[in-house]
């Protein structure tokens, strides 16, 4: 009698492919940011004691060279630690708030920064620079529809995360209070986008977001 | 010892209160004493100058100079949370 020779059970199971990793965070490194902090670079003072949470500019703001120092600002809006997180974000505040003309001649150096904080796809990263964006293009005229141009290489990133919303049925979502939800923060950073984008603004955005809906031709 | 006497200035405040609900002048008392002066009146005796940069649209300071020499900028908008307000003070002349 012929025993046949049985083959092993093979289980038949396909290779599953790796993960893209579309949303997972990704580190930077270090940022020129905190290098030049470090060598006490920049124009401000450290404070320990400060309720207002304010940082004291040992030159006036108006006397800087935006070419210089707002592109390494924004440079360290990657960072997470104390204090860099802090100055970078108080420093790009204070410099849009106060700079008038001299922002949009600096916006081509900005755009490789902002792209560099995004594509980290770290929260608190992508909350404070997409408040920064909302920041930029208020801040001085033309600067909406100067970043026009740019928009491919700022919004995919925006396209992954637009519909990063917390389902909580009934319950409260407290980080819509505090300005923390990133697919409401995109939403509002599109919105704005187009207001201040002038008349190419939408089309430009509805071809790198397309669930993306016009807040002003409805 | 001889102490070292100190002479009181002309504007030296009569009292002081503390708000307990905000508005302008609240406002304006947080921005002065963020930068540390009591007021608009110290900061003009302690920095020899009549000129305060302001907000034009709506009259908010807008820089201050430190006693050490630094700058503190300010919002176009209110700054000054609910929280800090009865730690402010407003001091009456």
């Amino acid at each position: 009698m012929m025993k046949t020779k049985q083959q092993p059970s093979c289980t038949n199971k396909k290779p599953e492919p790796p993960l893209a990793g579309a949303f997972k965070e990704r580190c930077t490194g270090g940022t020129s940011f905190k290098k030049f902090y470090e060598r006490g670079d920049f124009p401000i003072a450290l404070e320990h004691d400060t309720k207002g949470n304010k940082i004291a500019w040992k030159v006036e703001i108006e006397k800087l060279d935006y070419h210089h120092y707002l592109p390494l600002f924004f440079d360290g809006l990657c960072e997470t630690s104390h204090p860099y997180e802090f100055f970078a974000r108080q420093g790009v505040h204070d410099m849009l708030e106060h700079g008038g003309s001299k922002i949009l001649p600096v916006i081509p150096q900005l755009i490789i920064p902002i792209k560099n904080a995004l594509n980290t796809r770290c929260h608190k990263v992508l909350c404070t620079t997409l408040k920064v964006l909302q920041h930029l293009v208020v801040s001085a005229e033309m600067v909406g529809e100067a970043l026009v141009p740019y928009y491919r290489q700022i919004l995919p990133v925006m396209n992954i995360f637009k519909n990063k919303n917390l389902n909580s049925g009934d319950g409260i979502d407290y980080s819509q209070q505090k300005r923390e939800n990133v697919g409401d923060l995109i939403q509002e950073t599109l919105e704005a986008f187009e207001r201040y984008g002038g008349e190419d603004a939408f089309i430009n955005i509805k071809y790198m977001v397309p669930t993306y809906e016009s807040c002003m031709l409805n | 010892m001889a102490t070292a006497v100190r002479m009181p200035s002309a504007n030296q405040p009569k009292s002081m209160t503390r708000p307990t609900r905000w508005n302008e002048e609240v406002e304006e008392a947080y921005r002065f004493q963020i930068a540390g002066y009591r007021d608009e009146i110290e900061y003009r005796e302690v920095q020899k100058t009549d000129h305060v940069d302001r907000w034009p649209h709506n009259g908010y300071v807008k820089k201050l100079v430190r006693r050490d020499g630094c700058f503190y900028y300010y919002n176009r908008t209110r700054e000054c949370p609910d929280k800090q307000i009865n730690k402010t003070k407003l001091y009456e002349y």
